[in-house]
Order: C-alpha cells, then structure tokens, then sequence
C-alpha cells in the first residue's frame, strides 16, 4: 500500500549560524527524522518491489530456494502465462474498470448529494436523514438478507450492477462529506448567492460542487479503492465467468490453492484441477498487474487528497 | 426520538411497498406435468469456456426426453462452499446442488433440512436410477433412515495407496511390494534424502491409521477398525502414538518438508519434485495419475482391502433442494443423467467430433478442444456407463465392480453422529484440534511432548461428555441394526 508522502521541510542550503530559525530543527533530531521517514518509506515500498522481483524469478528456482531477492534465474514466464490466459484476464480488466469508473461516478453523486441535503440547516428533516444514515453504520442485517434483497428482490445476480449498487453509498463518506460542505461552503456565499437569483440546483452545482473538489477528490478515490479492490460481491452474485472482476479472479485462484491444501487426497481424481492453478510467479504477476493501475493513479488524487482531509476551501 | 422512528418507520413503509412491487412480478415456475420445467443446478468445478455449447446440446437433448432444460452454474473449488451456504441460508430458490462430505456438507444440510427426502421421489421417478446404484450406496448415505442425495456410482470403499516416482523406484532399484507399515517406508526416504537434491522424499501426507472417524480424520473422534467397537479418543490409542513418533522421526531427518504444518505447497503432480505420496485409489488410478503428471507413477497399497466410509458413500453427491418448485422433474433429470449413455458421456466429454471422437473400436479419444470443456467426471454422475478411453483396459468397469464387491463395510456405515446435545463440547475440541493437530500429523513437534498436552486441553474442553453422547448415539443406532 502506498503512502501519501510526507512533504519534507525544506532547509535552506546557506544557512548561517547568525540567522536563528525557530523552526530550524536541529542537526540531530533532522537526522533521525529523516532515516526513520525513510525507513519507513522504504518498508512500505518494498513488499511491492518483492513481488515485483517474484513475478520475474524462474519458476524451477522458486520451487527449489523459495523467494530470494537476487534469484538465479530471471524470467518473463509468468507474463507469457498471463498472456496465454489473456482473453479472461482481459476481459476482467474491463469489467473491473467498467465497475470502478461508473461506480465512482454513482457513488460520488449520490453521496455528495445526500451529504449536501444533511450539511444545510434549512433541511427540516435533516438530524433524522443524518441518523437514518449514521444508524448503518452500527448495525446492518447481516450477509443473509442482504443477499436476499440483492438477488430475490433486486436481481441483481449475474449482472454489473451487483457489483456497483452495494457499495454505492457509504455512510461514513457522507459523513465525512457533510462534515466538508459544513466547513468548506459557508452559509454566506449560498446566501449571496440566492439574493442574485440562482435556483438551489444551480447553487449547487456551479457554487457548492466546485469549492468542494477536493473533498469529492478524497471520496473519489476512496470508491476507486473500494471498487477496485472489491472481490467479495463478486463471489456472491456472479457466476457468469465474463462479468469476473479482476481481484475476483485473483481469489478464486488462492481458494482454490487453499481447497486443494485441506483436500490433498482428492486432487487425483480431480483430472485437470491441478494444471488449471497458476504457480507462485504466475500468481505475482497477477498481483503486479491488478495493482499497477491504481498505484499509478494515485499520483493524481494525492494533491486532493491532502487538502480534502485537512483544510477546507474557503478562509473566512 | 418519535420523529426519528416515524420517519425511519414511513421509510420502511415505503421500501417494502416497493418491494413487494417488484417480486409480485416474478412469474411462478410452472411444473405441470406437460409443461416444459428449467431447472437450475449448482455444481462444483471451474467454469469451462465451452460450457454453453455442451449446455446447449444438454439440453436440446433433455427437452425433447423429459420436456426440461438445465441451468447449470458452475462454482469454482474454492468458493463452493461459501457460495452454497448463503445460497442455502437466504432460502434461495434452485433444484439440484452437489453436495459431499468434503464441499457443501451433506449430512449438515440433510440435517438443517435444506435438502428434500427423496425415498420417495426416487421409487416414484427414479426407478432406472435406483437398480443402476451399488446398494452399499444407498444405505450408507442414509441418514436416520432417510436418503436426501444420490450418490454417483462409483468406487465405493476407499484404499490408500503410496505413490512412488517410478523413475527413482527404478534408479535406485526399491523392493515398494515389500512395504507393509510407514515404517518400511524409511530406508528408501533416506536414500532419497541423500543422493537426490530437489526432491523431498514424502509429500506431506498422514500414514493409515486404522480408524473409522466419526467426525473428520483430524477430529480426537473413531472407532478402531479392529477391536472394541465403540467410540475412542484416537489420540490416546498406541496405533496413533506410533504413527506420530515415525512422523516426528521422518521429520527431523528432513524427509518431510519443513514447513509442512504452514505450507501451502499444492504438491502438484505435474511437478517433479516428490518421491513418495498418498492418494485415494480406485482401479487403474496409476494410469490416470501418469498421465496427469506426465511421467510414470507405481502404487503399493497401504492396507489390505478397501474400507467402506461414510466419507467414501458420501464422496459425491447431487442433491434436490427443498426450494425446488419441480422436484419431479429433477429427479427424473438425475435419473436420466445417470442412466442415459448419451447424456452422460455428452454432460462429461462435451461435443462428439468436436470435443473427443469415437474411434472405429468402439473406443474415445479426445480431441485438442477438449481443453475447453474439462468438468470433474467424478462429480457428475454415474462412472459405469463412461465411453472407454482407447488406452484404457478393457475391464475397467469390471474391475471396478470387484474392487466394489472388495470393500469392507467400516463398523460406523450409515451411523451419522448429531452433535446437537453437546454442540458447545464438539465446538471447543475443534478450536483444541486446529491448534494441535496440524502441527502433530505433519510431525513438526515432539509427540512426547505435545500429546500428553493435546489430550489435557481436549480433556478440558470436555471430551469425556462428548465421547458418552456419542457412543450414547451410536449403541441406539446399532441396536436398530
């Protein structure tokens, strides 16, 4: 998982001893500061590198030493075993892009309009629609109902939006979201804003919206990570191999590693069971690609992600 | 407070008159005898990219005989068992499940009463389908009298075999027909040890042990084979002490792996890295087993004759929910699916000339789209009316009906022990058992040391209680005997 990285006080080169600077650290303290943050920079970067390094070690020399930093032998195996198996990988990259894109738009809109219905004080119901909310947050009716309602009700089985709809709304966001409109767009700016006329959607969305972005940033990427992540909504409702996400597929690979660990006596007579189960390398390079594409777009929220969740966008 | 559950109770109003809105529109199922049925089967296995097309066939086929077409879902190894018990919870409705002792448990779910009781329904529309069925079958999947699967036709006793390398069998000349105990087994894993880099001598796998388990074979629970025939703590029988003084031995002398009680190390046999192993055998398992690895394999049995298991009856098994709205209809599906040569091999082999071709003997031979279309054999349904590969002998099926005739009874067929009375008990010797057991059977601790410990903590979590219920149990069943 990467970190947001720690903005480092810059210290200016010609410093001389004359010009006292309070908030000056000392040579020492910066010293340790600065290898620890390493440190631990280096500790969150490094299980990546690693699975990066096994991906690309030979799979005889894994069987044989187990993982190594400097393997033996290098090899591009496992991607020629992904590219072989590319058109389900493929095609679960575009279902868990298709879900992660429409699924942070609808999940970004609705939550940033429930959150700004709760966040104004005209809103008569609003301490009961914060609570309506707040309430799932402590108790939910469990894995059986919700299924119930997710395929007897809705029918969502065996479609997209049984990956989409369940993680569509999220409480704590909307709390977080509210509390942003509540701190970010003061009542003052709607207020001029309605003397000149403008309807509450029009507020809303050429006012309110964009002083919000970086808060709608924060939760974006929250859903992104949510959606990308997700496998377990798959293994609930889909059983149609074309609609697999990709984490999913990546599951169902180690299940059934740990299916065959607890049922080593049926793996004989299960005839190509054994075959179908990528090896460790393979598996690495699975994790490398589900994971590159998120990792590199995290770059673009971290701007907003700082300032959504710690300053608001207006000063008064 | 009032406001809040007023507007939190109009919002449930609301949803649930939505709600009901939508499922009124569902249309019932219909299953009157003409009308034309879809049933929907759930069935373990990875999802094969041809699985439409062979459908397709299936059900052409199973229209035009009993008017009704299959859904088939196909759920991958691992996630069967978790898929199928929120399937089964949520009341969900579907008509036919595989179920086992080892995925989607049978006797839980008989027991919950997820499953219908199909006595009946079999007599009634599953005549073909009961004569086609080893006897040993029915009886042993019955559960207090009462059958709720049918059973896949097949090996019915289960036998243990060691599984060599034959190509080191062979290097370094090994007598396998002489070894009668795991502790014969020793001479070779040293040789093995020393002149063989990179390979580990024995898989990870627990010796026999001549017990008939009650619960699972890590469980404190059995009846011993031979001797008195009631219900004993494995752990404190000689028979199990030495089984784990050998695994400790071969443990510290490296021929098991070291890390065997934490390895996720699948032990595939297409990878050469292995001498020794234990597999389940049925007749002419070798030359399926050589052939998935790619080279040759021999086998020494690791007890006389085949035993006869509850896990062994109920190793592979389709179920009829009791959500079905068409349970008729499928059992007449099971019936034909298990008699019907046609089906059968069509719903195992996929498309004739496309899949696999017949070969002017009479025998089969699969063709490269095979590969899109590989579904467990086992699973499905009856082995006997299988086409013959045109390597395999002749007496396949022979052979499998003496290896059948072979098999011993265990002392606690047809017994299927209810845990309820001391759920709490079985409960706290599972948490003992998991925090012992793994580390014991691959021979990672001293049992010296550790079993006088496993048997204190499972003393305390109440073993004594559960053993009387159980033997409570199993006298009144066998008195109905």
């Amino acid at each position: 998982m990467l970190k947001p990285a720690v903005p480092s006080k810059k210290v200016p080169k010609a410093v001389k001893k004359k010009n006292y600077n309070p908030h000056q650290l000392g040579k020492k303290a910066n010293a340790i500061l600065n290898t620890m943050l390493a440190v631990f920079a280096f500790s969150c970067v490094f299980p990546f590198l690693y699975v990066i390094i096994i991906s690309l070690t030979d799979e005889s020399v894994l069987e044989k030493n187990g993982f190594s930093l400097l393997p033996e032998t290098w090899s591009f195996e496992a991607y020629q075993f992904l590219w072989a198996i590319k058109s389900q990988l493929l095609q679960s990259y575009m279902i868990t892009i298709a879900v992660t894109v429409l699924g942070t738009i609808i999940s970004v809109f609705t939550i940033a309009f429930y959150a700004y219905a709760i966040s104004r004080p005209q809103f008569k119901f609003r301490k009961q629609f914060t609570f309506f909310a707040f309430f799932t947050m402590l108790f939910n009716g469990g894995l059986v109902p919700f299924y119930i309602v997710a395929t007897q009700v809705l029918h969502l089985r065996d479609t997209i939006w049984a990956l989409i709809l369940p993680m569509a709304v999220n409480a704590f966001y909307i709390l977080i979201m509210r509390t942003f409109f509540q701190r970010s767009v003061p009542e003052s700016i709607l207020e001029s804003a309605r003397i000149d006329g403008a309807s509450e959607l029009r507020i809303y969305f050429q006012i309110v919206l964009p002083l919000s972005l970086p808060g709608l940033a924060t939760i974006a990427l929250f859903s992104t990570l949510g959606y990308w992540n997700d496998w377990f909504n798959a293994l609930l409702f889909i059983d149609n191999p074309a609609l697999v996400p990709l984490q999913s597929l990546l599951m169902k690979i180690e299940n059934t590693l740990e299916f065959i660990r607890q049922n080593t006596l049926l793996t004989g007579s299960v005839k190509g069971i054994m075959q179908s189960v990528p090896k460790d390398a393979a598996k690495m390079a699975m994790v490398v690609i589900a994971t590159l594409p998120i990792a590199v777009s995290y770059p673009f929220f971290q701007r907003y992600f700082i300032q959504g969740l710690t300053i608001g966008g207006v000063k008064e | 407070m009032k406001k809040i559950f007023l507007v939190l109770f109009s919002c449930l109003l609301l949803l649930s008159g939505v709600l009901a809105g939508c499922s009124s529109n569902e249309s019932e199922a219909g299953g009157k005898d003409g009308e034309e049925v879809k049933l929907t089967w759930y069935m373990i296995g990875t999802p094969q990219k041809d699985m439409n097309k062979v459908m397709e066939e299936v059900n052409k086929y199973t229209k035009k005989k009993i008017n009704t077409t299959i859904d088939l879902k196909m759920i991958d190894w691992g996630d069967y068992d978790k898929k199928m018990q929120v399937v089964i919870a949520s009341g969900e409705p579907y008509d036919i499940a595989f179920t086992a002792s080892w995925a989607n448990n049978y006797v839980l779910n008989a027991r919950k009463g997820a499953f219908k009781e199909l006595d009946q329904l079999m007599d009634e529309h599953g005549k073909e389908l009961k004569g086609a069925l080893d006897p040993a079958f029915l009886e042993g999947a019955k559960i207090d009298g009462k059958l709720y699967a049918v059973p896949t036709n097949k090996e019915v006793g289960q036998q243990g075999v060691y599984v060599f390398n034959k190509r080191l069998v062979d290097k370094y000349k090994f007598d396998i027909q002489s070894i009668k105990s795991f502790e014969d087994l020793e001479p070779m894993l040293q040789t093995i040890k020393e002149k063989e880099s990179g390979i580990q001598p024995m898989t990870t796998f627990t010796p026999h042990a001549p017990f008939d388990y009650i619960l699972d074979d890590k469980m404190p629970f059995a009846v011993p084979l031979e001797g008195e025939n009631k219900i004993v703590n494995v752990y404190e029988t000689d028979e199990m002490k030495q089984n784990l003084d050998t695994l400790h031995k071969y443990y510290k002398a490296g021929y098991i792996k070291s890390d065997a009680a934490t390895s996720k190390e699948p032990w595939a046999l297409d990878v050469e890295n292995w001498f020794v192993r234990k597999e389940l055998y049925q007749p002419y398992a070798e030359n399926i087993w050589s052939r998935n690895a790619g080279y040759e394999l021999v086998v020494q049995p690791m007890h006389e004759s085949p035993i006869t298991f509850n896990n062994s009856v109920t190793g592979s098994m389709q179920a009829i929910s009791a959500t079905s709205k068409n349970p008729e209809r499928a059992m007449e599906f099971l019936n034909l699916l298990n008699t019907d040569e046609y089906l059968r091999n069509l719903m195992d082999k996929g498309i004739e000339g496309e899949h696999y071709e017949k070969l002017d003997n009479g025998r089969i031979k699969d063709l490269p789209a095979r590969k899109n279309y590989t579904v467990p054999s086992f699973a499905l349904g009856n082995q006997f009316i299988l086409d013959l590969y045109e390597e395999d002998s002749d007496d396949k099926w022979e052979k499998f009906e003496e290896f059948n005739n072979q098999s011993d009874d265990a002392p606690t067929l047809g017994f299927y022990f209810d845990p309820k009375p001391v759920r709490t008990e079985i409960a706290a010797i599972s948490n003992v058992t998991s925090e012992f057991a793994q580390a014991l059977l691959t021979g990672s601790v001293n049992p010296d040391e550790y079993l006088p410990k496993f048997n204190k903590k499972l003393k305390e979590a109440g073993l004594d209680k559960a053993l009387d219920e159980m033997n409570k149990q199993y006298e009144e069943w066998k008195k109905k005997q």
